[in-house]
């Protein structure tokens, strides 16, 4: 592949599955300019790794692979924790209480919900929520298709009680 | 909430992200004609300047207490020689084990999938406990090599048993962080308290990310 041929390749990646790089920025990373530049970061790895792109995989698989392997490598380096619960819980807490639509509250405590998982969950639930099938999940993760099938029930447990819990705490109080 | 609904939940923030989305031209452009930085290899240059000057260190210190040993065994004080001889052994075993590391950091392949690149990762973190483990051994020389044959001999006798002492527990203390430094060990309050600090961050991240990819490959088990 020459340069002109490599760089447009890379140009149309981007393009087409950018969408991808901001989904895992946004859940690893709460603020803006860490977000920024995770989003750097993962574009550099792309460029640096194109030559390695394996066409038995779908485009999207490794650029999940690349994505999230960067975002959680980047969780480790950087000094403070990217999930601030206590802060996400008072933004919640407001946000209860705030005039919104039922649907807006849900999706504020979905955000919330996967912003505090552990590392590796994140990656798992963003994959479900983002429609992937268990055989690309298991791809992308490196595990195996059932297992896949057990960790998410498990996390989908949690969330189920999470907003079950928060529901009623918001209906006992109207 | 069932699974149709969630994931249509999930749609709907997506498309706030969209909205949201710059246009990534620009950010292509200068990642193809600028040579930048980026994590791992922002890693490197601090590991080849350690590599140096540990390098240094052993060759010139190396060199005297060789030296020494071939030319001055009967006169030179044998607590400095042995005490000196230990340091630069243990400091070239830490010095292996950075090479390692630095080997290892260009073979991380960040196009493997998730669990297999991350378990690598911190892996390579973990190796500096050995690097701590190891420098640790180290303690009891810094109280021995000033000694000396005649203080001994005609030394106050008081000043003696406090310097053993010193150096008895010195030696029960490196050996005993070498055996307890480990991750078996990293929820122990003492083990906390020795790596505490931002510069001990990536390692603590990196023992949290271990246990969480055991979780994944016992999944199954559990």
């Amino acid at each position: 592949m020459s340069k002109k041929e490599h760089q447009q390749f890379f140009q149309d990646i981007i393009d087409q599955h950018k969408g991808i790089l901001y989904k895992v920025a946004r859940i690893y990373c709460q603020n803006e300019e860490d977000r920024q530049d995770l989003i750097q970061e993962m574009m550099i790895q792309i460029w640096q790794s194109i030559h390695k792109y394996n066409s038995q995989f779908k485009i999207s698989t490794w650029i999940y692979r690349i994505s999230l392997n960067v975002a959680i490598s980047y969780y480790r380096k950087s000094k403070t924790i990217t999930s601030n619960q206590s802060f996400l819980e008072d933004q919640s807490a407001q946000q209860l209480s705030d005039d919104k639509t039922e649907r807006e509250q849900q999706l504020n405590l979905l955000e919330q919900f996967v912003s505090e998982l552990r590392e590796i969950d994140k990656a798992l639930m963003l994959l479900y929520l983002e429609d992937k099938s268990y055989n690309e999940i298991a791809e992308v993760l490196g595990m195996s298709v059932s297992n896949v099938g057990t960790k998410i029930g498990r996390i989908k447990d949690k969330l189920k009680i999470r907003f079950s819990q928060i529901n009623q705490s918001y209906h006992g109080r109207n | 909430m069932d699974e149709i609904k969630l994931k249509e939940l999930w749609q709907a923030t997506n498309e706030k992200l969209e909205q949201s989305q710059n246009d990534s031209k620009q950010q292509t452009d200068d990642i193809t004609h600028l040579k930048v930085q980026n994590f791992i290899s922002s890693i490197k240059p601090i590991k080849i300047f350690t590599i140096l000057v540990g390098v240094g260190w052993v060759f010139i210190l190396g060199t005297v207490v060789l030296n020494l040993f071939v030319y001055a065994f009967d006169t030179a004080s044998p607590f400095f020689l042995f005490s000196a001889a230990i340091q630069v052994i243990l400091t070239a075993i830490a010095l292996v084990i950075y090479i390692y590391q630095l080997i290892t950091i260009y073979q991380i392949d960040i196009t493997e999938p998730i669990l297999k690149t991350q378990q690598k990762i911190a892996n390579l973190q973990l190796t500096t406990l050995w690097i701590t483990r190891v420098l640790m051994l180290q303690l009891p020389v810094w109280t021995t090599f000033y000694w000396n044959v005649s203080m001994i001999e005609h030394g106050n006798w008081v000043l003696i048993i406090i310097q053993g002492i010193v150096t008895l527990s010195f030696a029960i203390a490196a050996i005993w962080l070498f055996i307890n430094i480990n991750y078996g060990n990293k929820d122990k309050k003492w083990f906390r308290l020795i790596f505490k600090g931002k510069e001990w961050t990536p390692l603590m991240k990196s023992m949290e990310l271990l246990e969480q990819i055991d979780e994944y490959h016992n999944v199954a088990k559990s």
